[in-house]
């Protein structure tokens, strides 16, 4: 029986005769194993996995309850001892120091304050180590923003970094983008954190804190997120004419072949079109006009 | 007079090649760039410094343009966003230059076999020794260096004609 998941295992081409390439397509890393699991923190997940987990515990406690009434009842008619009663199992300790931390139910003041204020805009608050976590709604990100920088009870003055997450496995979203908050007068730090989809374009948090501008550059070039209303959205990492996203999970971990091209003989041109990029920013024309 | 006696003119004259004579000169006065992209360069600044003193060997002096420099030390990893400019500095060099690869990254790419990383700078430029190391100690260094000075007193001008311009394949 097959996976339906399994990545296929792509065929390895024949030995080439001339001097020896070493060959991407065909290399171990060049095959990418999706994950099936969004390991996304969150207290709604966490309860549904605890409720679940609850269900599936007592459903084989009531199948073990029925087994013992049949087995009891075909040994009175066959006139023979009585089957052991069955025992419910004691649910084992759990083992914290292996464990990542329980999401808990939010008690901080800010999380409830952004809660009263923004009212149904926030999808989710709990907090997790001591740490404040709240989730909202991808398009109210930069009202949140905004009341958590210029509001005098949170005063969030700093965006301490900025960052995404790609999770291919999930359904109604494909990136969360977290934002990290620093409160220097208060002395507090909070999470705000949004899901999109893929294509979508979350707004640009630059006009509040100055220091998204390459965070959200860097963000879009390790994962292709556009943020709206940034005045620089341009690749921030990689050369400028890369393609693909780094980080997304689909992306093999030795490129799509960008490694390849031998800059000793300049196949790519890559040096020319860097020259004639130059010479064009200090007026020069190192183009040949062409003979008709 | 036997012939393994020196003559008297022997005693006041030294008879030697121009070639042996500009080999010399250019093995003892090598200027690298100062150049360093991660690591080994913390390394390679340690070389310069006074405990290990490159200058001995008449390379201490790290020229701030490569248009006055002999030797190209690439002290870390080479990234596919930097090999252009290594490629630019390397051809903004006057003849004779020499590239020294230092550490594992700039040899084979190290560590990162991944999509960001040349695997060698010999993909870019032609290197003349290689160090290996992690990065490699000063004294690692100083022997690739040592291997360089032999390799500039050994090399004759017709090699260099023949590197420049019937360079194969």
């Amino acid at each position: 029986m097959s996976e339906p998941n399994t990545p296929p295992v792509p065929e390895v081409p024949e030995a080439p005769a001339g001097p020896y390439v070493y060959d991407y397509k065909a290399a171990p890393f060049r095959q990418i194993a999706m994950p099936k699991t969004v390991p996304l923190p969150s207290r709604q997940t966490y309860l549904a996995e605890q409720k679940a987990a609850a269900e599936a515990d007592e459903a084989k406690w009531q199948k073990m309850l029925a087994d013992y009434e049949v087995a009891k009842t075909k040994a009175e008619a066959e006139g023979k001892d009585a089957p052991k009663a069955p025992v419910r199992p004691v649910p084992r300790k759990d083992d914290n120091d292996l464990k990542t931390p329980v999401p808990e139910e939010a008690k901080d003041a800010d999380l409830l304050k952004l809660q009263t204020l923004l009212g149904d805009k926030v999808e989710e608050i709990f907090e997790q180590a001591g740490e404040l976590v709240c989730q909202v709604k991808k398009e109210a990100i930069l009202e949140a923003l905004t009341l958590c920088r210029e509001d005098a009870a949170l005063k969030y003055e700093m965006l301490a970094d900025q960052s995404a997450t790609h999770y291919p496995a999930a359904k109604d979203f494909a990136f969360s983008v977290v934002y990290h908050l620093t409160s220097i007068s208060r002395r507090k730090r909070l999470r705000l954190r949004i899901l999109v989809p893929e294509g979508f374009v979350p707004e640009s948090a630059c006009p509040l804190y100055p220091s998204a501008n390459w965070m959200e550059r860097e963000i879009y070039d390790m994962l292709g997120i556009r943020f709206a209303n940034h005045p620089d959205m341009t690749r921030i990492l990689c050369p400028e004419d890369w393609e693909g996203y780094p980080l997304r999970k689909d992306y093999p971990t030795v490129g799509w072949g960008q490694r390849d091209i031998s800059f000793r003989e300049d196949r790519s041109g890559m040096l020319e079109r860097i020259a004639l990029q130059k010479a064009g920013q200090l007026g020069i024309n190192l183009k040949q006009p062409k003979a008709d | 007079m036997g012939m393994n006696q020196p003559s008297a003119l022997e005693h006041i004259l030294i008879t030697t090649k121009v070639e042996k004579v500009m080999n010399w000169s250019r093995a003892t006065s090598v200027w690298p760039v100062t150049f360093g992209l991660a690591c080994c360069a913390i390394e390679m600044m340690a070389a310069g410094a006074s405990r290990f003193d490159f200058d001995r060997f008449g390379a201490g002096i790290f020229r701030a343009s490569p248009r006055q420099a002999d030797l190209m030390i690439i002290a870390g990893t080479v990234t596919y966003k930097m090999a252009p400019i290594i490629k630019t500095l390397y051809d903004q060099m006057p003849e004779p230059k020499w590239v020294m690869a230092m550490g594992s990254c700039a040899t084979a790419g190290g560590p990162f076999d991944s999509y960001h990383t040349i695997q060698g700078v010999d993909k870019v430029i032609p290197v003349d020794v290689y160090i290996p190391g992690c990065p490699p100690r000063p004294e690692a260094f100083i022997y690739g260096f040592l291997k360089l000075q032999d390799k500039i007193m050994t090399s004759s001008l017709a090699d260099r004609y023949k590197d420049i311009f019937e360079e194969v394949g």
